[in-house]
């Protein structure tokens, strides 16, 4: 069994969905999106390994400098809902201390949640990480050098 | 560039930079916004004191260096704030604030609002790295895998 160093930690946060209820701990990372005119955003993102592309809301377009949401390359994408029509863009972020420049799809109907704008998918930025996640814990371990 | 306390000989020569910036002809406001500047933390007491906190090194090696990344990722820095933390710990009013709005966080403050996102983003363009979030006016509903 090889030997894992992780030198980072994405932290879980707690979300209650109604006042009093039940919470919700979710992994989210805080994700730099560096903007068409050069200007930085911090955007928090759900660490998602169920998402094969990183996905922002559609609103998101103008800060890429686009016209409009849908006129990139249209992609289907499986989802809780069933098959959607998402349009995919390329940007660069800054995750765990890396500048990406990776695919990044913009989706109209990405359930709206106070704690995150997106999820943080494999495509080009997970190649750059190792991950270590132990569940009963909440720890979720990264490492820059897999 | 901010204090980074090394030794004891260190903090000699911040206190002797702390008198000098205090019998200065400055204002108080701009005395507390130096402070900020290099991470000083002042605080002003009820009977208007000024207080300040000054880091200083209890013992070399405390935890391994392979340890050092998580343990720091898992706490809070001083001078440093968690906006994703403080809009968590803060949500209920938040979103009894701002529902069906988008905000900007700014160190732990929401530093403006407003129902468009690219409005919001013309008004917030001074900040670097403002933390951006829609909050939703419906409940939350939840449709991902990640649960207690």
């Amino acid at each position: 069994m090889p030997d894992k160093n992780f030198e980072q930690v994405v932290r879980f946060y707690e979300l209650q969905s109604v006042p009093a209820g039940p919470s919700i701990w979710l992994p989210l990372v805080d994700v730099t999106l560096i903007t068409q005119a050069g200007s930085r955003i911090n955007l928090p993102l759900l660490f998602d390994t169920g998402a094969s592309v990183t996905t922002l809301r559609a609103e998101f377009y103008s800060i890429l400098g686009l016209q409009s949401w849908d006129q990139g390359q249209k992609v289907q994408t499986s989802t809780a809902g069933g098959v959607k029509d998402v349009y995919q863009y390329v940007a660069t972020l800054e995750v765990f201390g890396k500048t990406i420049t990776c695919p990044i799809q913009l989706n109209d109907q990405l359930p709206s949640n106070p704690l995150f704008v997106g999820l943080l998918g494999r495509d080009t930025v997970f190649n750059e990480f190792g991950f270590g996640f132990w569940e009963n814990t909440h720890e979720l371990y990264v490492t820059g050098n897999p | 560039m901010k204090y980074s306390i090394r030794s004891h000989q260190d903090i000699g020569e911040v206190r002797a930079n702390l008198k000098a910036m205090l019998t200065s002809s400055k204002s108080p406001e701009e005395t507390l916004e130096m402070l900020d500047k290099i991470g000083l933390e002042p605080f002003v007491t009820e009977q208007g004191g000024l207080l300040v906190k000054i880091w200083t090194i209890a013992a070399e090696d405390f935890v391994p260096r392979e340890k050092t990344a998580i343990i720091r990722a898992k706490r809070a820095t001083p001078g440093q704030s968690d906006d994703l933390d403080w809009l968590s710990k803060n949500l209920a009013v938040i979103r009894g604030q701002y529902a069906g709005e988008w905000i900007a966080l700014y160190e732990g403050t929401v530093i403006d609002h407003a129902p468009a996102l690219p409005e919001l983003l013309d008004r917030i363009s001074k900040f670097d790295r403002p933390l951006i979030t829609f909050i939703p006016a419906e409940p939350v509903t939840w449709t991902f895998t990640y649960a207690r």
